[in-house]
């Protein structure tokens, strides 16, 4: 039986990574063809299903709950608010939104420059450095209350969904709304974050309302992340008028 | 390898942050601030994203 308050998170955590490997493998493939690219994707989720394995191994060797909540909380805060920052500042306009076709471009133009190695290793790395947080987070997922299964199926329903939609649509999935997804994931993973932290320190007593205190946090964290973005887009729009 | 660490851990900024928050949470926890903990943790985070936002 699946736990969709896992697989739900997990997917979209899963989704926006996925798209940035697939925009590199696509790039890469107009260079050194299909097969190699593929290939090289292929190494790469290899690799990270691998580590994956070892993560979740070594997370479930018997370790005090407690402990283990609090490194996969610590990891979600560090995910959570820094993708989160990151949404808010490129609402806000203080950074460029993330152009995927942009990194397109760019990944074409460094392999015109390359040879057929370093073409393959852009991909596996491409691949291995964003699956490498699908993975992080699959572990971490997974270790709420046991569920590997509802945390990987989100993961892997995201990489299915990507790859299907990037092959129809071809264009570099110019349409993803990657902002509006990495915002409203940050605000999950951030709440995830905190929940778990202080609960690993402070105990269950820490949270007056138990698990629904998580709702509560999501919800703070996107209403607060909504009026930073307005904020902190008024000031710098406050800020060019001379 | 500083690219793989940049990976799992984030830049020194977030991970300024993030030892923050922790440090909060496990001081207002020894001192006996349970209650208080839930109402303080979750502002000092949202401070700490706007900082790390707003640079």
């Amino acid at each position: 039986m699946l736990d969709w308050t896992i697989v739900v998170p997990s997917f979209l955590a899963a989704a926006v990574e996925w798209v940035e490997a697939f925009t590199i493998v696509l790039a890469v493939s107009l260079s050194i063809g299909w097969r190699a690219s593929i290939g090289a994707a292929v190494t790469a989720l290899a690799t990270l299903a691998v580590m994956t394995a070892a993560t979740g191994g070594v997370l479930g060797l018997g370790l005090d709950i407690r402990w283990l909540q609090l490194a996969v909380g610590i990891f979600l805060l560090l995910f959570g608010v820094r993708w989160l920052a990151k949404a808010i500042a490129r609402g806000a306009g203080l950074k460029p939104l993330h152009d995927e076709a942009q990194e397109f471009a760019l990944t074409r133009a460094q392999l015109a420059r390359g040879d057929w190695i370093a073409s393959w290793l852009i991909a596996f790395k491409g691949v291995l450095f964003e699956g490498l947080e699908v993975g992080l987070v699959v572990a971490a997922f997974g270790l709420h209350g046991g569920a590997w299964a509802s945390s990987a199926t989100g993961a892997l329903a995201a990489l299915f969904v990507v790859v299907v939609v990037g092959l129809v649509v071809r264009a570099p999935l110019r349409r993803v709304p990657e902002n509006a997804i990495k915002f409203t994931v940050g605000t999950m993973i951030t709440a995830f974050g905190t929940f778990w932290t202080l609960e690993a320190v402070g105990g269950a007593a820490a949270w007056p309302w138990g698990d629904w205190s998580l709702l509560g946090l999501a919800t703070f964290y996107a209403l607060g992340g909504l009026a930073l973005m307005a904020l902190l887009h008024t000031r710098r729009t406050a800020g060019a008028v001379p | 390898m500083s690219a793989f660490l940049k990976t799992l851990f984030g830049d020194a900024s977030t991970v300024s942050v993030v030892a923050i928050v922790m440090a909060t949470e496990v001081l207002l926890i020894a001192n006996g601030q349970v209650a208080l903990a839930a109402f303080a943790v979750p502002p000092l985070v949202l401070a700490g994203v706007a900082w790390l936002a707003a640079r």
